[in-house]
């Protein structure tokens, strides 16, 4: 046998266009995850930081429903309850507002943690300009604690891309679902889910170094 | 609609499936906790010929068990490990699974932990005469056992959380249970109930969790703030460092 029949034997490189598939579909969800994550984080952590009546304690509630819930509850509550009340979601839509809503929540508090951290001298350096105050929350604060939060930021956008594996769950052509179902009718398990861990491995990697290079950039130390 | 029959039933179902979750989780976050700290310790062997061949293990074990989502972790020790002769079921491969994540994670907080202390600490110890274990057990670890442990609890409820994705190998556990119940409610009698078993789902995890969230929270609040807590012996006025010479 020649290596290129061996090489054509292995199912990744069979079912290679199936798999592409599955990987663009985990990359689509975790990319919309952690975009709409952020933006959620970020509106949550505002409304705490200037303190809105109201709305500050729903976003309380948000948080710590989230966050003291299993995601995989959630998303099964999501496709399975919706439809009761005579909403029907897509997978894939599912997927996506299940992962916005569980990065969004722990990303009010990395923003929190991050808007929080802002020294007071900059804002009361702002106020003595004649700054408002939400002049100087988004002219001050945002710009300053953002940068802050970077690090708690990657963590969540990681977790996120983790995450995306269980919407397997509800069906979500994702990679690991698309593994799953291959090795199942193939039988080609040991070498699929090595394979699948390798892209995991190699998919955290280039978002963390991709991170830290926007954080050697743009994070600023303590003492700020 | 009206009728609440179901309701009983059910919750006697979902409560055998939530005993199961406790069992796992329990299992794992024991072995997670046990197996992490005494890796995370060795993580931080000096160095030396055999301790940077141990260190260079155990790093590649955290980066791979840290790294993997931790339902790939659960697929593989469930779907491959036949493969390689080891058959488990699906109850022992997800506390396998969940104690690879959570002793990783555990590793990588007691190496914080540890990091944290002052070298001052490491050198004054040694240069007492104390060799390496001695000075960890003893000066080391009892300071740097305070700032692991609200990480620690935050964790342990993601630990807790994780015990759902056994549902996806077929453990039949909280998750499983319930949506056993709303497939067969809505098979049987054309409603599901969803809404309410699922919230109650929810709320079962939320009432474990919640407590200890809160519990980390107030602890990494004040780390510095309680007096370091005086061993037996220096209650008893015995001294707590003994001359190596004696």
């Amino acid at each position: 046998m020649t290596s290129a029949t061996a090489l054509r034997d292995l199912a990744v490189i069979e079912y290679a266009d199936v798999l592409w598939a599955g990987f663009l579909m985990t990359l689509k969800i975790s990319a919309i995850g952690i975009v709409g994550s952020l933006i959620v984080g970020l509106i949550g952590a505002a409304i705490g930081e200037l303190r809105i009546p109201v709305l500050r304690q729903a976003v309380r509630i948000y948080v710590e429903a989230i966050r003291n819930t299993p995601l995989l509850v959630q998303v099964f509550t999501l496709f399975f309850v919706l439809p009761t009340l005579g909403i029907t979601l897509s997978p894939f839509v599912v997927g996506c507002i299940a992962l916005v809503a569980w990065g969004g929540a722990y990303n009010v508090e990395n923003f929190r943690a991050g808007l929080g951290a802002v020294a007071h001298r900059y804002l009361e350096g702002a106020w003595a300009l004649g700054f408002s105050r939400t002049r100087t929350f988004l002219s001050i604060t945002v710009p300053i604690g953002a940068r802050l939060s970077l690090p708690g930021l990657t963590n969540t956008m990681i977790s996120i891309l983790k995450n995306s594996a269980l919407m397997l769950g509800i069906g979500l052509a994702e990679l690991t679902f698309t593994v799953q179902k291959l090795s199942a009718e193939t039988f080609r398990t040991v070498e699929l889910f090595v394979v699948l861990g390798i892209v995991y491995l190699a998919l955290v990697l280039v978002l963390s170094s991709v991170m830290h290079l926007i954080g050697r950039r743009y994070a600023l130390g303590a003492g700020v | 609609m009206n009728d609440f029959s179901w309701i009983g039933p059910t919750l006697k179902l979902v409560a055998s499936g939530a005993l199961q979750t406790i069992v796992i989780a329990v299992a794992s976050v024991v072995i997670a906790v046990v197996l992490g700290v005494i890796l995370g310790v060795l993580l931080c062997l000096p160095a030396g010929r055999w301790n940077n061949a141990v260190r260079w293990a155990l790093t590649l074990y955290l980066q791979l068990f840290r790294g993997l989502p931790v339902l790939v972790t659960l697929f593989i020790v469930f779907f491959v490990s036949p493969s390689l002769g080891l058959d488990l079921a699906s109850t022992p491969a997800a506390i396998a699974a969940l104690s690879l994540w959570g002793s990783a994670n555990v590793m990588e907080v007691v190496r914080g932990a540890v990091r944290s202390i002052p070298t001052a600490q490491f050198e004054a110890a040694t240069a007492l005469g104390f060799k390496w274990a001695a000075v960890m057990r003893l000066v080391v670890l009892p300071q740097a056992s305070r700032r692991m442990i609200p990480p620690v609890v935050n964790l342990i409820v993601d630990l807790i959380q994780a015990t759902t994705l056994a549902s996806l190998i077929g453990v039949v556990e909280v998750l499983q249970r319930s949506r056993q119940a709303v497939e067969y409610y809505q098979l049987s009698a054309g409603d599901g109930h969803a809404a309410p078993i699922f919230a109650g789902v929810l709320l079962f995890f939320f009432v474990i969790c919640y407590p200890l969230t809160v519990l980390a929270r107030r602890m990494e609040r004040r780390p510095s703030r309680e007096a370091p807590r005086s061993s037996k012996r220096a209650r008893t006025g015995r001294p707590v460092v003994e001359p190596s010479g004696a």
